[in-house]
């Protein structure tokens, strides 16, 4: 992996890596000419142009070596915290060391191009260090500075330049950047860390990227007038200028004097847009009030203190001062009337109208026009704001109520024959509507609107109030008139416009204009309040008759939740955390279902192959009644066998490869439900399996996954277009919409308009949340189900029927030997072929529990979970670690006999910190004393069969003092010696110890027969060929 | 003892390293008002051929130093000779009660005091001086005596014309010059016409707070950053960025008013609106995503 950084020194952007492949200290002599020694784990130049270069699109950019200063420990330079190595264990830094570091050195237009195109989710491999996502950042407040066209041009030395323009708030912004920056920033050796601060740098940076961005899109400019004639031998400064602004050259040509006496007045003139100096105490300020009755709009003038906005002083107080000084709490203004005329002075520029005022004596305020104080609102208003001055408008202006807007009313539409009786809305069902144009509160009629459009005054006063009435709304209103006479929606359009009030514009929405009112009634009232808040109008349903079991109440609620959208046809997703039982939730449901819906039609279940036989497991434990039927292997029903089959069933249990492969044959059958468990592996939303999946059709859909939905937005939206197809618009529009305002961008609006979006149709309880947790036993214990792979199967037959001919023929100490010796290749087998094999061959897809556990950590981590993971083989803890480590890019600790009691000490306390969310531990190696009450996530990857043992490591995550809940997760294969000799524990686990003593030497006890029947393997253990190779075989 | 001949060959003026060169290149000297009305005193002279001379000898340099003071202006310029010529321009100051009489007039209208404090020349600021029976620029010949060392007999002589020139361009860069020459600084134009507006100042020790100075934040030491040496400020992920257009298009162009640059009788800052829009959309587009697509993998 690689670990991106990166540096700014004012004029040039560098990039470096460190490597996790290269050797933490130098080997050899590899010292620089200075005598400074050279970073040992960095990426070297070569390697920066092949990969990162390349990965990048970086054309252009050359290599070099700068000197940094960075934290070293006693064997030189440390590694930066996101660099996951096998070989370290964490140490305080000592020092600084001074380092040669390879870097590639790119100019700011290159910088600008590869900070606003760097990819939010970084490519595989790579990680971005703060340093570098501090730039990014800044990078795109550059971009949003000259979107808002704050640049400018100037002159420094001998070459024009645009540079950022900044007001009040985006200084501000700019100075809590500043603060968020790294201190690495700084590493470069002869940083002038004394002459400059982090504002400075970061104004340099802002500076760099609005002249590269400002001048990257003038290229095909001509700023000059048409010429005529000859081009003269000298062209003057002011020409020369122009054209080096939209030219890759700012260079101007012209004697020292000459250019310093033009960059003298070229940067006078723009030095108007500098804030004021920060010393003067007071601001003038301006306050329009609209007119009452029979009045005119005034604009009155004041000056304000910056510090203390509500202390003003009217101007007509401050021609009357006397003295040269004005002292008000405090603050005391020079020459208080000089500042007030200074900045009228300034002030008329940017509102021309002020001149009138500025005629008499003594300015206090201004009579104005509607006409002119709508000018003021529109133009001057935000020009003085911008220029530092104080502005103050009638709290109308600006308020989202007083434009023109529409008042929509909703209600069901009349039911077409045939069709009545059905309980089912759909989201393209059709809802009737009526509307009205209002002003404010206020609903203006057709024959209003027109007058209202005729006076071409952009500000009108209805009933008293003042509203303003923009030409563009006015125009969108007459658009709404044409558009909308039949009065129809569809449900998916009125659940936009109703579940979002704050009037946010809306991927695809009806019109521009902003919703005022919404009012609905029938059923499409009752319905819309209850999505809007599910728990306050959901019937709370008992467990069904049939559930063999408990739910917990949240588990109910969860049931409630999905009959009531299955009752509105509408698409669900359960996104419940992992451990909170997503599984039997969904059983209960379609117990629940069963019992009161007539015919609902079979059940499609998708889930990956890992957990499919897990499913049918827990349905017959938890619904022995539902009839299911396995839609995998090679013994697996087609045609019209499959369909007869699928209609008589009531689960139809499939993987994700087959439900692409055999999509003929599931097409054929009219699904109740299709449910997708662990649906983010439809994420991709162009991978052929999620376009297979998303053309099935049932009545109603529903997904299951504990990843965290709401934070993975493409993802979101896959799975959403699976639920409820178009309700979030195209992935085009919603990337623009959503994906780019809230991944790139942090908008807070985007994403609460998102979430109300999206919340009727997600449920997602956390085990943190008070409502859950208060049902939640502080200690859950659930077994993990997976399949082995062909080659685990293979060598687990092989193994078992060598063992049994052996032990045929011996006996005694001979015997039991023989089968430990066996139980322990099993164990390993079932762990990971190379554990058995011992070969270190490639650890990818061979382990069905491996990637089992990969991703359930997947989850657990994404959440902000911590886990602990117990092996008996110090050998499978460190191949756990390496694979881990790789896949999920988070620090993965392992402690066995080996570690030191130092590093166990660290590495206990980086776990309960939080710097480690993975904490390997060898099952013997874990003896006692550790405290590891961070974690609430136990792993037991592989069976000690002795259940004091694994409770004794279950307990060091829970402790008296946890204040989580903890989920014990014990993995268990089906059709192997783990899920009989688990069975063989779970029914024993009455009996005494004594039965089943200290260890495992009782299973050597046992007969051959049922040894034979305790470990040969069955069927139903074995996927049949991974997800990934069924996909190669459909060309 | 020049030879003959030099009566008619066109005498070079001596170069002059670091003169005070003219500003502009081309065409007329002085931008804004009243350096235009300054020099057009001086053209309604009928100079004639001295005018272009004059000007480019502002142009080329050939005036070594200007210095305004009450009532005259001295300067030194390189002719054709060997030693610079000694020019003198004087301009009769306003007497006191003539100042006092001007300040009352513009001490009526708030606009004088607001544009003076602005660094312009009000340009109603002729009616106020006339309103009083005054006139604050040379209005004829005779307002201004002239005086150069040189052996020309013609006054005003392009000596004179230089300097004169040069003087317009000061006067753009600080129109409180004019009133220098007339006898009045800055502060006692401003503190005058205070004086009319309210009754009477009382001097006041300084008052200013500085409290609120710009406290900037050094680079803390790096040393003392061993431990969040990589780590930047929870803050940045916080930070919202919202590219969108502006709210009035064109703004900084608006706040800046026009440019001291003319290029073909257009102004530059109407020149460069074009780059705004043009850059602006071009950024805004990139900020709505037209042009990535390698994300989505």
């Amino acid at each position: 992996m690689y670990v991106l950084h990166s540096l700014w020194d004012t004029e040039a952007f560098y990039i470096w890596a460190e490597s996790s492949a290269l050797p933490l200290v130098n080997q050899g002599y590899s010292v620089s000419s200075e005598g400074i020694p050279a970073h040992p784990f960095s990426l070297p130049g070569k390697e920066l142009k092949t990969q990162i270069s390349r990965a990048f699109h970086l054309n252009g950019a050359k290599t070099r070596a700068l000197i940094l200063r960075i934290p070293s420990g006693k064997n030189g330079p440390l590694p930066s915290p996101w660099l996951l190595r096998e070989d370290y264990i964490s140490q305080k830094p000592a020092g600084l060391i001074e380092c040669a570091v390879d870097v590639l050195a790119l100019a700011p237009d290159l910088a600008a191009k590869f900070l606003l195109d760097l990819p939010i989710h970084p490519l595989k491999g790579v990680v971005y260090a703060d340093s570098m996502r501090f730039w990014s950042r800044l990078a795109l407040y550059s971009l949003e500075l000259v979107a808002k066209e704050q640049f400018v041009p100037a002159v420094r030395e001998r070459y024009s330049l645009w540079k950022a323009v900044m007001d009040e708030t985006d200084l501000e912004r700019l100075d809590r950047f500043s603060k968020a920056m790294p201190p690495s920033c700084q590493a470069l050796r002869l940083f002038p860390t004394d002459k400059s601060s982090p504002k400075d740098l970061a104004r340099s940076f802002v500076d760099g990227m609005a002249d590269s961005l400002v001048r990257g899109s003038l290229e095909q400019l001509t700023l000059l007038p048409p010429k005529r004639g000859r081009r003269p031998r000298v062209i003057p400064l002011p020409q020369q200028f122009l054209l080096s602004l939209t030219s890759k050259d700012p260079t101007l040509e012209a004697s020292t004097e000459e250019v310093a006496a033009f960059a003298k007045k070229m940067n006078s003139w723009i030095s108007e847009l500098e804030p004021k100096a920060v010393s003067v105490p007071f601001r003038t300020c301006f306050r329009l009030q609209a007119p009452a009755e029979e009045e005119t709009w005034r604009l009155s003038f004041f000056l304000q203190a910056k510090d203390d906005r509500s202390l003003m002083v009217p101007a007509g107080e401050v021609w009357r001062t006397k003295s040269d000084a004005l002292t008000l709490l405090k603050k005391s203004i020079k020459n208080p009337q000089e500042q007030l005329l200074a900045d009228l002075g300034r002030a008329a520029r940017l509102f021309p109208q002020l001149e009138k005022s500025l005629e008499t004596a003594r300015p206090a305020e201004l009579e104005m026009e509607t006409t002119e104080a709508y000018s003021f609102l529109r133009q001057s208003a935000p020009l003085l704001e911008q220029n530092g001055f104080g502005v103050m408008l009638p709290t109308w202006w600006q308020r989202p109520g007083t434009r023109l807007g529409v008042k929509l009313q909703l209600r069901d539409a009349p039911r077409k024959e045939g069709n009545a009786g059905s309980a089912f809305f759909g989201l393209n069902s059709v809802v009737e509507y009526d509307w009205q144009l209002s002003l404010g509160d206020y609903v203006i009629s057709r024959e209003e609107f027109a007058q209202l459009s005729h006076l071409k005054i952009p500000l009108i006063q209805i009933r008293g109030e003042w509203m303003e009435l923009r030409p563009q709304d006015i125009e969108a209103a007459i658009d709404f008139f044409h558009k909308n006479r039949n009065h129809e929606m569809t449900l998916a359009e009125a659940l936009h416009l109703g579940l979002n009030p704050a009037g946010h514009p809306l991927p695809e929405a009806k019109t521009t204009l902003p919703v005022h009112g919404f009012e609905a009634e029938g059923k499409i009232k009752e319905m819309l309040s209850a999505l809007s808040d599910p728990s306050g109008h959901m019937k709370q349903l008992s467990s069904p008759l049939d559930f063999q079991g408990t739910l917990r109440p949240y588990q109910l609620r969860g049931v409630s939740w999905l009959m009531y959208l299955n009752r509105l046809g509408l698409g669900a997703c359960l996104a419940d955390d992992m451990g909170l039982g997503k599984t039997i939730e969904l059983i209960a449901f379609l117990l629940h279902e069963r019992e009161t819906m007539k015919g609902p039609g079979p059940t499609l279940l998708i889930c990956p192959m890992s957990v499919a036989g897990n499913w049918e497991r827990e349905i017959e434990r938890f619904a022995p009644g539902l009839k299911v039927l396995m839609h995998h292997g090679l013994g697996r029903l087609s045609g019209q066998d499959f369909e007869k089959a699928a209609e008589k069933a009531d689960v139809v249990i499939t993987t994700y490869s087959l439900a692409q492969r055999d999509e003929e044959e599931l097409n054929a059958v009219s699904w109740g439900h299709i449910v997708l468990d662990e649906a983010q592996s439809i994420k991709n939303q162009s991978a052929r399996q999620t376009q297979s999946i998303k053309r099935l059709k049932a009545t109603q859909k529903i997904a299951l996954t504990g990843t965290p939905v709401e934070n993975r937005l493409s993802e979101l939206w896959s799975i959403m277009d699976f639920l409820n197809p178009g309700y979030l618009g195209s992935f085009e529009s919603f990337r623009r919409d959503f994906v780019l305002p809230i991944e790139r961008y942090n908008n807070r609006a985007h994403s609460e308009a998102l979430r109300s979006l999206i919340q009727p149709f997600v449920l997602r309880r956390l085990k943190t949340d008070t409502t859950v947790i208060k049902d939640l036993p502080e200690k859950t214990e659930m077994k993990v189900g997976y399949n082995l792979t062909p080659e685990q199967a293979s060598l687990y037959a092989a193994v078992v029927e060598d063992m049994l001919s052996r032990i045929e023929s011996s006996e005694g100490m001979k015997r039991r030997g023989q089968i430990l010796a066996a139980l322990t290749k099993l164990k390993q087998i079932c762990n990971h072929p190379a554990l058995f094999l011992q070969d270190g061959s490639p650890l990818e897809g061979r382990s069905g529990k491996l990637s089992r556990l990969e991703e359930m950590l997947d989850e657990a981590i994404s959440v902000g979970d911590r886990a602990l993971i117990f092996t008996q083989f110090a050998g499978m803890g460190a191949m756990l670690r390496h694979q881990l480590q790789e896949k999920l890019g988070v620090e993965v600790l392992f402690l066995h006999g080996k570690t030191s009691r130092k590093q166990r000490e660290e590495m206990i306390q980086r776990f309960q910190q939080g710097s480690s969310p993975i904490f390997i531990l060898s099952l013997k190696a874990g003896g006692f004393g550790l405290n590891l009450t961070a974690a609430n996530h136990v792993f037991h990857f592989d069976r000690w069969w002795n259940p004091a043992v694994e409770n004794q490591a279950t307990d060091r995550a829970f402790r008296i003092g946890q204040k989580k809940n903890v989920f014990v997760h014990k993995f268990v294969c089906a059709g192997t010696l783990e899920e009989r000799i688990d069975q063989m524990i779970e029914q024993k686990k009455a009996l005494a110890e004594s039965v089943i003593g200290t260890g495992e030497a009782w299973l050597t006890e046992l007969s051959d027969d049922s040894l034979r029947e305790l470990l040969v393997l069955r069927q139903e253990a074995v996927s049949n060929g991974s997800d990934s190779s069924d996909r190669s075989d459909r060309k | 003892m020049s030879p003959y001949w030099s009566y008619y060959e066109p005498a070079k003026p001596k170069k002059v390293e670091n003169g005070l060169k003219a500003k502009s290149k081309r065409g007329c000297i002085g931008e804004t008002w009243w350096s235009k009305r300054w020099v057009k005193t001086l053209e309604s002279f009928n100079l004639g051929a001295r005018l272009t001379r004059g000007k480019s000898y502002a142009r080329k340099g050939q005036v070594i130093s200007i210095d305004v003071n009450p009532g005259i202006v001295r300067a030194r310029v390189q002719g054709t000779g060997s030693e610079p010529y000694d020019v003198v321009i004087k301009l009769k100051p306003l007497s006191d009660a003539e100042w006092d009489k001007a300040a009352s007039t513009m001490a009526s209208k708030a606009v004088f005091a607001a544009r003076l404090l602005g660094g312009e020349m009000p340009q109603n600021i002729e009616e106020a001086f006339s309103e009083s029976g005054l006139s604050l620029f040379p209005s004829k010949g005779r307002d201004l005596k002239t005086d150069c060392s040189c052996p020309d007999w013609s006054n005003p002589c392009k000596h004179i014309a230089a300097v004169y020139y040069l003087l317009a361009e000061q006067f753009d860069c600080d129109p409180f010059l004019i009133f220098k020459l007339r006898g009045r600084s800055k502060e006692q134009i401003m503190e005058a016409m205070r004086k009319m507006r309210s009754a009477e100042a009382v001097e006041e020790a300084d008052g200013i707070s500085r409290s609120s100075q710009d406290a900037r934040e050094q680079f803390k030491p790096l040393e003392e950053c061993l431990d969040c040496y990589w780590q930047g400020g929870g803050e940045l992920d916080l930070l919202e960025i919202n590219p969108r257009a502006p709210d009035v298009k064109g703004a900084v162009l608006e706040r800046l008013g026009p440019s001291p640059f003319y290029i073909a009788g257009v102004n530059l800052a109407a020149l460069l609106s074009k780059a705004y829009e043009k850059a602006g959309k071009a950024a805004l587009q990139r900020a709505t995503g037209e042009t990535e697509s390698k994300e989505m993998q």
